[in-house]
């Protein structure tokens, strides 16, 4: 006799709520549906009632995991709007901070993922070397979380002295190459747990219409930062990360890949990074009648912001699709022949923000 | 498919008026849009629906809907607008738009005719349908003072 199974709003292994409620004959799932919305804040209204540059820190509230990217493509669409170019040095500085933020999101997921299947240890090494990462971070913008380092046409803070990052960098790489990758890629228990477990094929990757490492990991190659370049990736010879295998390990060994480019690219910014000013304008910015859409590659998946403006002080609409709108849905396409325990590495191995989903 | 078919394809689909191609990318503007016809070209076009957009138009207007598609290495914005705030539903076909139309339902009360299952997705209970329209549409800020100087 089939059953149903709520797990959540409220579940112990997330701060954020949403549902899944699993249908299973014994242990075996046979059916999920999702529920989302329990948070829901109406950033986007909010958005139409601040200025220009409030409303940059008001998205960067969209979510406290990847804040930059939100604050930083609300300012790339209004640039687009103004017919703004960043210059050289802040692009630099915004690629090196996109990229320790891609860093901490993947150690954060790395962590819970690793306490999803019971692997408490490691969990432990994951949020030691993020710590890492962190330090980095407040280091270059003064702040862990919500880093204030955008503004319409450039940056807030200039990263004055390169050079004496890296050996944190340093630091950090040997953390993940000599603890963290291994302990994930070659661990039996590890393997064991994620190996064959939430499978979702190429074509239904393709047919939810998912993005990020949870399509890398199916075989989609699809990564904004090579498809549409913006920023200085295409100065730093960027390569993305694909995979075949479709499961959960797959999405593990996409993510632990990114980390590893994600040190590189910040050594080759730090290194390349040209002399010249940080900011195109003084002031506050004017942004003339227009509407564009923007995306870019957050360390879940593609965003997608569309920005209008006509002209006043505050934005006259601003629509925000975050990775986990869509890839969330997809848990729906993992589930059927999974036993009930999986549930939980399941639904984390697509790296779930219900703060970005809810918005 | 090179650049100028698909902008050729897009000015054939059935409603679109205009095609522009700048720098924000492609847009095809078609006030009478069928989407059912969209809908079938799709998997010709190369496109991946990235989100919908809805722009309430008034209190109690129409509602601008900006489909968002990826063709890869740039966006394809195809832009229509309701009747009597209702359109067709690219769900049944393109499941990616299913969360979509729902929300655009909860925020702005369009009807899409046709989706599946159009349950309230962020809506809490206890709020009507276009729980955002109203506030929305009052939300711009008057203009300041002009600069004396």
């Amino acid at each position: 006799m089939a059953f149903t199974i709520p797990v959540g709003p409220y579940h112990p292994a997330l701060e954020e709520p949403f549902k899944v409620s699993a249908t299973c004959d014994g242990e075996i799932m046979r059916s999920a549906e999702i529920q989302v919305g329990f948070s829901f804040r109406g950033i986007e209204l909010l958005a139409q009632k601040r200025n220009w540059t409030e409303a940059i820190t008001l998205v960067e509230r969209v979510c406290g995991i990847c804040s930059n990217t939100h604050a930083m493509t609300f300012c790339m669409a209004a640039e687009k709007i103004a017919g703004i170019t960043v210059p050289k040095r802040a692009q630099y500085v915004r690629t090196i901070v996109a990229e320790l933020e891609r860093l901490h999101s993947h150690l954060l997921w790395a962590g819970v993922g690793a306490e999803d299947i019971g692997f408490h240890s490691l969990f432990m090494e994951v949020y030691q070397a993020r710590e890492k990462v962190m330090d980095l971070l407040e280091a270059i913008t003064g702040n862990r979380v919500n880093y204030g380092m955008n503004r319409i046409g450039g940056i807030n803070r200039d990263i004055p002295d390169p050079a004496i990052h890296r050996g944190a960098l340093d630091a950090l790489k040997g953390a993940l190459t000599d603890v963290v990758v291994p302990a994930f890629t070659q661990n039996p228990t590890a393997r064991a747990r994620l190996i064959g477990i939430g499978p979702l094929s190429r074509e239904q990757a393709i047919e939810w219409a998912v993005v990020g490492p949870v399509a890398r990991a199916s075989g989609v190659d699809m990564d904004v930062r090579r498809d549409e370049p913006y920023l200085v990736y295409d100065e730093l010879d960027f390569r993305p990360s694909l995979r075949n295998d479709c499961d959960v390990f797959a999405r593990v060994v996409v993510r632990v890949e990114e980390m590893l480019e994600s040190i590189r690219l910040i050594e080759a910014a730090l290194e390349k990074m040209p002399a010249g000013p940080i900011a195109a304008t003084e002031g506050w910015a004017e942004i003339p009648p227009g509407e564009t859409t923007v995306r870019i590659e957050a360390p879940r998946g593609e965003v997608l912001y569309h920005v209008v403006s006509d002209g006043g002080e505050t934005p006259a609409r601003v629509k925000i699709r975050t990775p986990s709108f869509v890839n969330i849905p997809a848990i729906e396409a993992m589930v059927p022949g999974q036993q009930l325990a999986d549930l939980a590495i399941i639904q984390a191995s697509v790296d779930p923000c219900i703060s970005c989903t809810d918005r | 498919m090179t650049h100028t078919d698909l902008l050729a394809r897009l000015a054939d689909l059935p409603g679109v008026e205009r095609v522009a191609d700048g720098a924000n990318g492609i847009r095809a503007d078609a006030p009478f849009l069928d989407v059912d016809a969209l809908a079938d070209a799709l998997p010709a076009l190369g496109l991946r629906l990235g989100t919908i957009t809805g722009i309430p138009l008034g209190p109690d207007g129409e509602t601008a809907i900006i489909y968002h598609f990826v063709a890869h290495d740039r966006i394809v914005d195809v832009a229509t607008v309701t009747r009597n705030n209702a359109i067709a539903s690219l769900a049944p076909r393109l499941r990616p738009a299913s969360w979509a139309e729902r929300e655009i339902h909860d925020l702005f009360d369009v009807d899409f005719l046709g989706h599946p299952n159009l349950a309230p997705l962020m809506r809490p209970e206890g709020y009507a349908t276009g729980m955002m329209r109203a506030p929305m549409c009052a939300a711009r800020r008057p203009a300041p003072p002009s600069n004396p100087e």
